[in-house]
């Protein structure tokens, strides 16, 4: 398969990347191991976009934070998704907490993120009143936001699908193609060759390794888990923004916040391993969150809780993303590294990429403006979120709308079949495009349901139906068959 | 089909919800609805296929199937009209006014003059105990698994360990042993069982399924199916010992871990609710801090034998028609129960004295030797052989008893071994 660009990794990265490319006149492929987006890092983090203070200036991820922030104000508009623009504060509990608060305060100066102010522990208790008394300052950034990142990741793709990028799911790549000169041709995968003359390595925690078949050991990714507790969407309101601890010698620190949809979550941890796959919780890490959660916001209701979680972000040892063209082999582009602020920093990244493209490959890519680039894209009708009247009518138009599937998400049928129709496959996929399945049930109820929609939709037989691709069978055959091969 | 004119709007057709509408159409209301979100009538105990219903009411041991059928014929001659694949998805605060969907019927608004709350409970899912480790397929809720089994002919697993031993997760057991499945073994982190004692007996000695109390899952393994969790017995504060661990390999995790009453939307209704029993909180009428709105069965609080929840289901279904003919009292008595020695929960939580009451009950620890339960003062006693948290334990209330005592501010209840 011929190609202009293939990018290696569907994170928000490659997703960007793939979005930002696709207004221009190239066929770009997008490959990912995973059977469903988001997955890796971008699936499970803390879904800000931040402020833009928290780097320090000089780096790239300095460059890139503020302008990120500012693209996703105008993106979430144009491709439809949540965002809740709350803002942020890092809370300070005494004297040496209140310096860092300064010392972020200059940074975010320097790195021209907008309106941050140091308030008093009282004045954040007005806005939050369930915080700890103890808390004595904090600081206000009023342009960072909380976006759905499963959302997110799904609409940057769509996007892109439909300015005619095409997207390989179950697709790892396992090596590069390079022509006679030494130069990159393409990339060997799982279900064959890709060639095309620029190849991105967004590979998330893995982009270490595809460098290196690159020829560039230059940096090295460590795999560092961060764990979360979220809690049940009655929690809504308990706190209405994003609060973060000072950082300590222990890490950045735990934080909490309301998510998009309005859960409670707290995390992340810090823990840095060997194996970038590892997505476990441990005790000791749910523990330290929740800790943290409670220095934080005294009456953390964990009672409520739904479900845990791990991410694995791709942590490099300068701690900065590692983003450029390799002088040799020609073609080849690096965007590695890419852990917090890499989904607020995404689309800014993606931008610099195009640039970088137009600037240091030309003699291999040129990018001509697509006249035909359509920016705006349509989430899948939210049945939750929509007035009584947008309810009749879609339900009057389509009665798939008028049965629920996922009670505790209030997901309906129709919105079942759309994310089919998107190309969901699996359960987790129906889960990252509609939300079934995220609620306080963690679908108990709905996870039966979904399955049997896709087996009749998608005609394959239920028991070959996935959890999240591979070799998650939901269901091990059926009834009487064990006894019947027993008996033979 | 019409949408005006309804006395009593019941939202669930299980054993709660059946039995209401034939206790309102008893007490003489003209137009008794039933709504259902599933295709068919009586709730989960459809998928409870196995015996061991009824018999206290029936004096015989049905099946759930056989149970509800029995009570879907009466409601059915009693002229009470069901509403299948119609799901209430919204009740609005003020004005009560019922938000129903259905595919033919599309979104409609329901304003009936009462309204019984009849949605049944939901199990708690695996995030709930924050088990550490991984998500891979394989872990389900025993209820999930048994509509798999009972009502899809799918098989979850092949060899599988359950946590928690309430009652699903005791019959579900069976049941994959049945199906030529393998149980491991059934673990509880308490030292006594969370269902009942029959089910221990009938489904695990009988089968010769290992119980392991004071154990859990510590860990989760397997990242695409599951593969194995490590199992560890825990200290009085049901912590796992370290050193205790042991790897059991499997495929599938049952979880039975505890029900919690469904009461989304009892809380968009606005109606109080219990912190204890996570249902409404409710007087022996069976009515919520919504003067029109009564609610019966596991919505309220979780019972043991689904008996219980039928008798209840008549007694909100009447009260529902009551109201709905403006014969209950706005301003009646209401005496509020107190749980004391050993009462984990309770409902209802207050007591008007208009008719004989039943308080059911949940002891905290189980008492295993002769035992009493009293409520005070001095208003019923009653010996027992045992008392259990699996099986609950009821407080008879006499009308005339309470109603001889106009002095009563309190009825406090406890239980007390001998």
């Amino acid at each position: 398969m011929n190609y202009d660009v293939i990018i290696i990794g569907s994170g928000v990265t490659g997703a960007g990347i793939a979005r930002e490319l696709s207004k221009y006149k190239l066929k770009i492929a997008v490959l990912d191991k995973a059977s469903e987006l988001p997955s890796g890092a971008s699936r499970a983090n803390s879904s800000m976009i931040h402020g833009g203070f928290d780097d320090k200036p000089g780096t790239m991820k300095s460059k890139f934070c503020v302008p990120g922030n500012k693209l996703w104000h105008k993106l979430t508009q144009e491709l439809d998704i949540d965002f809740n623009p709350c803002g942020s504060y890092v809370c300070a509990f005494n004297d040496d907490e209140i310096k860092h608060l300064e010392l972020l305060l200059e940074q975010g100066k320097t790195n021209g993120a907008p309106g941050v102010e140091i308030i008093s522990g009282d004045k954040l208790r007005e806005k939050e009143p369930n915080v700890s008394k103890e808390i004595v300052a904090a600081l206000w950034s009023p342009e960072a936001g909380i976006i759905n990142n499963f959302e997110a990741v799904n609409a940057l793709i769509e996007n892109a699908r439909l300015n005619n990028a095409d997207l390989f799911l179950e697709t790892l790549a396992t090596g590069l193609l390079f022509d006679e000169k030494n130069n990159i041709r393409g990339v060997t995968t799982n279900i064959g060759e890709f060639f095309a003359p620029v190849v991105i390595n967004a590979g998330g925690v893995h982009s270490g390794e595809i460098s290196k078949w690159a020829g560039d050991e230059s940096f090295k990714i460590i795999p560092t888990k961060g764990e979360y507790l979220l809690l049940d969407r009655t929690t809504k309101g308990f706190i209405n923004s994003f609060l973060f601890s000072c950082p300590s010698k222990a890490g950045k620190g735990i934080t909490v916040l309301q998510t998009a949809e309005g859960n409670l979550m707290s995390g992340p941890t810090a823990t840095e391993q060997e194996d970038p796959e590892d997505r476990a919780t441990t005790p000791e890490g749910l523990a330290e969150v929740l800790k943290g959660a409670r220095r934080l916001v005294p009456d953390f209701p964990v009672k409520l809780n739904i479900t845990t979680f791990a991410g694995v972000r791709a942590n490099t040892e300068s701690g900065d993303f590692e983003i450029k063209v390799l002088k040799t082999p020609r073609g080849f582009v690096n965007v590695a590294g890419i852990k917090s602020p890499g989904f607020t920093s995404s689309p800014a990244i993606a931008e610099y990429v195009a640039d970088l493209l137009k600037e240091e490959l030309a003699d291999r890519i040129k990018l001509i403006p697509n006249k035909k680039f359509i920016p705006e894209r349509r989430n899948i009708p939210r049945f939750l979120y929509l007035s009584m009247e947008e309810r009749k009518k879609l339900a009057e138009k389509d009665p798939a709308y008028a049965q629920i599937v996922c009670r505790c998400e209030t997901v309906t049928e129709g919105q079942v079949l759309e994310a089919i129709r998107r190309g969901a496959k699996t359960v987790t996929a129906v889960k990252m495009m509609t939300r079934a399945g995220t609620g306080r049930c963690q679908g108990g109820f709905c996870c039966p349901r979904v399955a049997e929609i896709l087996s009749r939709e998608l005609n394959i037989p239920l028991d070959e139906i996935t959890r999240h691709g591979g070799e998650s069978k939901l269901l091990a055959g059926k009834t009487k068959e064990f006894l019947l091969k027993g008996a033979e | 089909m019409e949408n005006n004119n309804i006395d009593v709007l019941i939202i669930g057709a299980g054993p709660a919800g059946v039995a209401a509408g034939i206790g309102a159409k008893k007490e003489g209301a003209e137009r008794v609805v039933v709504l259902e979100r599933d295709w068919d009538l009586g709730g989960i105990l459809q998928q409870c296929i196995h015996p061991g219903f009824g018999l206290r009411t029936f004096r015989e041991e049905l099946t759930g199937p056989e149970y509800m059928h029995r009570f879907i014929n009466m409601a059915h001659e009693a002229g009470v009209e069901f509403r299948t694949n119609t799901m209430v998805f919204q009740i609005d605060k003020d004005s009560n006014s019922v938000w129903t969907m259905n595919k033919e019927r599309g979104i409609e608004c329901l304003n009936p003059k009462s309204i019984v709350l009849t949605m049944g409970c939901r199990e708690r899912p695996a995030g709930a105990i924050r088990i550490p480790g991984t998500r891979p397929a394989g872990i389900y809720t025993a209820g999930t698994a048994q509509r798999f089994v009972n009502m899809e002919g799918y098989m979850p697993g092949k060899r599988a360990v359950i946590l928690g031993s309430g009652d699903i997760g005791l019959i579900m057991a069976r049941r994959m042993i049945w199906e030529g499945a393998e149980v491991e073994g059934v673990y509880e982190v308490m030292s006594w069982p969370g269902g009942l004692r029959r089910n221990i007996a009938q489904c695990l000695d009988d089968y010769g399924i290992p119980f392991h109390l004071q154990t859990t899952v510590k860990k989760i393994h397997g990242t695409d199916r599951l593969e194995g969790v490590t199992v560890a017995k825990v200290d009085e504060k049901l912590n796992p010992i370290d050193g205790t661990e042991r790897y059991v390999p499997c495929d599938t995790l049952l979880l039975a871990i505890g029900l919690i009453p469904e009461n989304e939307l009892t809380r968009m209704a606005g109606i109080e609710i219990h912190p204890v029993t996570g249902g409404p909180v409710v007087n022996d009428l069976l009515q919520t801090s919504n003067p029109a709105v009564f609610a019966a069965g596991n919505v309220v609080i979780v019972y043991d034998l689904v008996d219980n929840v039928s008798d209840e289901g008549l007694i909100a279904g009447a009260n529902a028609a009551k109201f709905a003919a403006g014969k209950i009292s706005p301003n009646v008595k209401k005496i509020p129960v107190k749980g004391g020695e050993n009462v984990r929960l309770y409902s209802p939580q207050f007591i008007t004295g208009e008719s004989d009451t039943i308080i059911y009950m949940r002891v905290t620890h189980p008492i295993e030797g002769p035992c009493k339960v009293t409520a005070e003062p001095g208003l019923y006693t009653q010996k027992l052989r045992y008392a259990r948290p699996g099986e609950m334990n009821e407080v008879r209330l006499k009308a005339d008893v309470i109603k001889s005592k106009p002095d009563l501010k309190e009825i406090t209840i406890d239980i007390k071994p001998l």
